[in-house]
């Protein structure tokens, strides 16, 4: 990852880029708190209005692409048109290890199949994306520092770091209103498309490749919250989907330029990429 | 900043291919506005109804008539203050476009800026539409707040990096206001409609503020599609995004845009 790997040399000084990555600390303290303070909110909102028992139907039925949660706990319809779900509903797992990416298996038992109803299962489905993100990156990282990747620009080091902190933020935002309404946090990736990734990932020999596979991990979180915030009833829930869906598009228009590809290809977000709650294995 | 930096025959094909993939979110948008508009209709109807019933059975109905109007007034206004956002951007683009060191500069500069120039278009139609099929009028001014700190800056403009930094101002703007629209608006069509603009503007700033920092750093020639990512600072790749969340806190008051 070091500039010197490409016989590049830092066009900018040190201060410059210290100063850079310090605003950028600092920008990004300030927003956690009031991040917080959403999710906090949002708990709250579904504690009063989310009964204990399952079947509740939380979702908003308005839309023609609305999905069902009826009762019965998740009769999911979801009507997203070419949705990039495979269709299981097992949990996969695969591997063990300390990073999400390197469980399979999530870390409640996918026998609860309706531990998370309605809103929560849009939060639960929003947590375990954000955990395949950090996993990726991290071992992303990881091969880039063993040297699997060739070499690797330092621009895509920096984003690759950069956005999986981002994507750690926003799994702990997310979980923190899963703990507060009284479930399991989600640790791992509860996600069928879980073992494709790996995969796909493993198979991944330069900078490149891993950029492109990021690029549809960010698509498809953008999209998923684009779908949240016509789909989900609490307010809070909808200001936070609506919080992280720019910066998730953000993170896939620099992957864009980095590969070549033009950054705003869209003029309105679509969400034919976006996750179905049937990916969850919880 | 010079033509060599462009691939134009990629950038024809890059180009095209958004064109193809946009097409379809812009059906999609198109559909999800029609369908808000025929939900819409009954209320105009009930709302016409409701007037022809308050003037002969009087203060009661009145009531109901002004409550039916204060509910969708709000979702009026946002739609009319986004679609003023989106005029000042047409504008301010348009403008740009014509400057001669946009014009004969950096050719994926000047790419960006007409593409992105359609793009807002696009967003001020949608936006006007929805308006309008609300119950509203279309909104063709730009944001009186914005438009005056834009006469004010326009002098001071004397080359690219002082576009770029006026249009992130207003990208940023705009992305904030939308994400906050989206939850203030009443109608999930709506709130589709804003929260799919809103990481569009945001993606223009993220190119815009990685643009910003490789002009700063002497590093205009990879202002190119494709550019030669081995040689970008490790900055760029960070610069685009500098909140794990996107903020709010500049966004526009749903009235500061609205048909007076």
């Amino acid at each position: 990852m070091s500039a010197g790997n490409g016989g590049w040399e830092l066009p900018i000084s040190e201060g410059e880029l210290s100063r850079l990555t310090r605003e950028l600390d600092e920008a990004h303290q300030e927003y956690l708190p009031r991040m917080n303070a959403a999710a906090a909110e949002l708990t709250e909102e579904l504690r009063d209005t989310q009964p204990a028992s399952v079947g509740v139907e939380r979702l908003r039925m308005g839309s023609r692409r609305g999905f069902l949660l009826g009762a019965g706990g998740v009769a999911a319809a979801l009507a997203l048109a070419a949705c990039s779900s495979s269709g299981s509903t097992k949990a996969s797992s695969s591997g063990a290890g300390g990073t999400p990416m390197a469980s399979g298996s999530p870390s409640p038992s996918a026998s609860m199949s309706s531990l998370y109803t309605g809103d929560l299962q849009v939060v639960a489905l929003a947590t375990a994306l954000e955990n395949q993100a950090v996993g990726a990156y991290t071992a992303a990282l990881a091969a880039a520092k063993a040297g699997k990747l060739g070499t690797v620009p330092a621009a895509v080091g920096t984003f690759a770091t950069t956005a999986m902190a981002q994507h750690a933020d926003h799994a702990k935002a997310w979980n923190a209103v899963l703990t507060g309404a009284g479930k399991p946090a989600i640790t791992g990736v509860p996600l069928s498309n879980q073992p494709a990734t790996l995969k796909a990932l493993g198979a991944a020999s330069s900078a490149g490749a891993v950029a492109q596979l990021a690029l549809d991990l960010e698509n498809q979180a953008a999209q998923t919250y684009l779908f949240a915030t016509y789909n989900v009833s609490s307010a809070g829930g909808i200001a936070t989907a609506a919080s992280i869906a720019p910066v998730e598009a953000m993170h896939a228009a620099i992957l864009n330029f980095v590969l070549g590809q033009y950054p705003v290809p869209d003029d309105f977000l679509p969400t034919d990429k976006a996750a179905s709650p049937t990916l969850l294995t919880v | 900043m010079g033509e060599e930096n462009l691939d134009t025959r990629l950038l024809a094909e890059l180009t095209e291919q958004s064109q193809d993939l946009n097409s379809d979110a812009v059906r999609i948008t198109r559909e999800a506005l029609s369908e808000y508009g025929q939900r819409q209709e009954p209320a105009r109807r009930w709302w016409q109804r409701g007037g022809t019933v308050a003037a002969l059975a009087g203060g009661a109905a009145l009531l109901g008539v002004s409550r039916a109007a204060a509910a969708s007034s709000g979702d009026i206004q946002a739609l009319q203050t986004a679609a003023s956002i989106e005029n000042l951007a047409v504008s301010v683009y348009t403008t740009a476009a014509g400057l001669s060191f946009i014009k004969d500069g950096n050719k994926t500069v000047a790419a960006f800026i007409a593409k992105t120039t359609a793009q807002h278009q696009a967003h001020a139609q949608a936006f006007n539409a929805a308006a309008t099929q609300a119950g509203g009028k279309a909104q063709s001014a730009p944001d009186p707040k914005y438009a005056a700190v834009v006469k004010q800056m326009l002098p001071s403009i004397k080359g690219p990096g002082d576009v770029v930094s006026l249009a992130i101002t207003l990208e940023d703007v705009a992305a904030q206001t939308y994400t906050s629209y989206t939850s203030q608006v009443s109608d999930a069509t709506l709130r589709k409609l804003f929260a799919s603009v809103a990481p569009v503007e945001a993606q223009h700033r993220a190119t815009l503020l990685a643009v910003q920092a490789l002009l700063a750093g002497g590093g205009a020639s990879l202002i190119a599609i494709p550019t030669d990512a081995a040689k970008l600072p490790a900055a760029a790749g960070s610069v685009g995004f500098p909140d794990a969340f996107y903020s709010t806190k500049s966004a526009s008051p749903i009235s500061e845009g609205a048909v007076k």
